[in-house]
């Protein structure tokens, strides 16, 4: 489904602060894989899932979603990408502030043009699961960490994307919520059959992930 | 798109509030001082064109350049015909005009002498209006002596003032005048050098019987002025033309141009800096909220879409202020040109300048109060320009870094 082919990446290419952050990476995922990509701080995690998410430029090489090279496509067609087939979980929640809750996770279904009454439906049944029905009218700044992270989830999960890609999402959680969150993706990938890629250095989050991908030093080991 | 730009604008209170608060007072500002601006410079034109100059004047072709007694009209009467089968002519009248110099004891001074008929004036010009001093329509050897002329040679009503000059026939023409009124147009140099005196008794001394310098009319309506003298125009014998206003007073539409001109830099300058701390304070509220655009392109908002956005917030906020600026604005303009401000001394202060009244006129215009509108709107939504463009600049990744 996604495969990644001799991609580089450098920041501050030519210059003496030069960093070859992603070296020569090839790379497969399968469609309903649960894959966590696992190394240390620093070495190239979450770089690899911005490429991955065409959130970033990548140097050099080739990136394929289904039967598309996605790395060298305009900024606009990238953008549709993102909307259209991939769903994102950030380690710092990124909620849209002027939002509530509700409407954060309906954000990318009204992007999509769902009628009014499918966003409505589709939000609670997700708040339902992710247990957060009492704050849907909440703004993101007055819910915990772990709140804000669900809604997220809920986010990125809601109009049923191909792909998940998720930068840290439990390196703001205590343990409690991060169990919480990973038995949450774990059933979306089960039973919505979403293809699901973390970066994460949280032992619990590789224990439970079908696939490690290890990364050291900007390259696959 | 809409919804989101309103939750902005209502979280991002500071921002919203500054961005209104300017483009209110600006608009305010803009349409009032334009409204003050126009005023004078109409009130200035009608002034000058009621007084005395009217709206059209018909000469001889040579009389402007020429001078002398050589171009007079002299067959008054076939134009006198014609204005009379010319539709929105108001009122017209024949004026003739001589030079030389009025002595009064021991002063002189060179004086215009116009000899005028009364009863057609009166319709035509504010002469009578601008009688200070005496009764209109004496007749016989009476002067009407402009103030400042007066001054100049000491006279008041009932004084003697000796007259040398010409006549007609280029013969030699002294006569002794009794100064029967004196008259201020406010028109400083008018004033200064002109007097009148009753047609008939003009024609007896100067012999000029019935030609004229000059004849001059008035329109019922401005706007149909040029139209109105071109019709004249292509009636009138060959040797006969016609000036409207604007080239008769050419000083005056270009003192107004300039006037304008200066007006309007000086009003680009204020546009300038609001212009600039509107896109200032968008910009900064902009640069704080690049994280959050990182994230709204991350998650499938595209470009334009976020162009949209800051241009519906810019217009939302413009819009509302305009409606309160413009409704405002208009009334001030309306209820100043209704209820002039008064300013006692002004006009002694700018006589020069042709200002012969205290009050500060004011032009209620609907039409100059939309394009005022329409040019605030514009300027800000132009302000927004530079921080889509930085928006734009970024990356997901690089906007969501931003710190």
């Amino acid at each position: 489904m996604i495969k990644l082919k001799h991609v580089n990446k450098y920041f501050y290419q030519g210059e003496p602060r030069e960093v070859h952050a992603l070296k020569s990476i090839e790379l497969e995922i399968e469609r309903g894989e649960f894959s966590v990509i696992n190394g240390p701080s620093g070495c190239g995690k979450t770089t690899l899932l911005n490429a991955i998410g065409v959130l970033d430029e990548i140097t050099s090489g080739e990136i394929w979603l289904e039967e598309r090279e996605i790395a060298h496509l305009s900024p606009r067609e990238k953008t549709e990408i993102r909307l259209t087939q991939m769903g994102f979980v950030f380690q710092a929640y990124n909620l849209v502030p002027v939002l509530t809750v509700a409407e954060n996770i309906g954000f990318v279904m009204r992007l999509q043009g769902y009628p009014a009454e499918e966003i409505r439906q589709r939000v609670h049944e997700l708040a339902s699961i992710l247990q957060i029905e009492e704050k849907l009218d909440t703004l993101p700044s007055l819910l915990s960490g772990g709140q804000q992270q669900r809604v997220a989830v809920a986010r990125a999960v809601a109009s049923k994307p191909k792909i998940i890609l998720a930068d840290e999402p439990t390196a703001n959680l205590d343990s409690k919520n991060s169990i919480k969150l990973m038995e949450m993706m774990k059933r979306l990938n089960e039973k919505e059959g979403i293809t699901i890629l973390f970066s994460s250095h949280d032992a619990y989050v590789v224990e439970n992930a079908r696939r490690v991908i290890m990364l050291d030093d900007g390259a696959l080991v | 798109m809409v919804g989101l730009a309103l939750k902005n604008l209502s979280f991002y209170k500071g921002r919203s509030i500054t961005t209104f608060l300017l483009t209110f007072f600006s608009a305010y500002f803009f349409i009032v001082y334009v409204a003050f601006m126009d005023g004078s410079h109409s009130s200035m034109l009608k002034n000058a064109l009621d007084v005395y100059t009217g709206s059209m004047q018909i000469y001889q072709k040579e009389y402007r350049e020429e001078g002398g007694y050589d171009y007079l009209i002299n067959d008054t009467q076939k134009v006198f015909n014609l204005l009379d089968n010319t539709r929105g002519i108001r009122a017209y009248s024949a004026r003739v005009e001589t030079y030389g110099i009025a002595s009064s004891g021991e002063r002189s001074a060179a004086m215009m002498l116009t000899g005028v008929d009364f009863e057609k004036e009166a319709k035509l010009s504010e002469l009578k209006k601008a009688l200070k001093e005496g009764v209109y329509d004496s007749k016989g050897a009476c002067l009407y002596i402009g103030s400042e002329l007066g001054k100049k040679l000491q006279v008041k009503i009932g004084d003697e003032v000796s007259f040398v000059g010409s006549a007609i026939d280029y013969s030699f023409v002294a006569e002794l005048f009794k100064v029967c009124g004196t008259f201020k147009t406010g028109m400083y140099d008018f004033d200064n050098q002109s007097a009148f005196m009753n047609r008939d008794y003009f024609d007896e001394i100067f012999l000029s019987r019935s030609s004229a310098s000059y004849i001059v009319a008035n329109v019922n309506e401005m706007e149909e002025n040029d139209r109105i003298a071109e019709e004249v125009a292509q009636k009138l014998p060959e040797d006969l033309r016609v000036y409207t206003w604007q080239e008769l007073m050419k000083s005056m539409v270009e003192l107004m141009k300039i006037d304008s001109l200066f007006g309007y830099i000086s009003m680009s300058l204020f546009f300038l800096v609001i212009f600039f701390v509107v896109m200032i304070y968008g910009f900064i509220n902009v640069s704080t909220r690049i994280r959050e655009f990182g994230v709204l392109k991350s998650i499938g908002l595209s470009d334009r879409a976020i162009d949209r956005l800051l241009l519906d917030e810019i217009i939302i906020l413009t819009l509302a202020a305009l409606a309160l600026a413009v409704p405002l604005g208009a009334y001030t303009a309306y209820y100043f040109e209704i209820h002039p401000i008064v300013i006692p001394g002004m006009s002694e202060m700018y006589k020069q300048y042709g200002v012969v009244s205290d009050t500060v006129p004011t032009r209620f215009s609907p039409l100059t109060i939309g394009w005022n509108a329409a040019l605030v709107f514009a300027l800000n939504l132009l302000s927004i320009l530079y921080p889509m463009l930085y928006v734009r600049s970024f990356t997901p990744v690089e906007a969501m870094r931003h710190v």
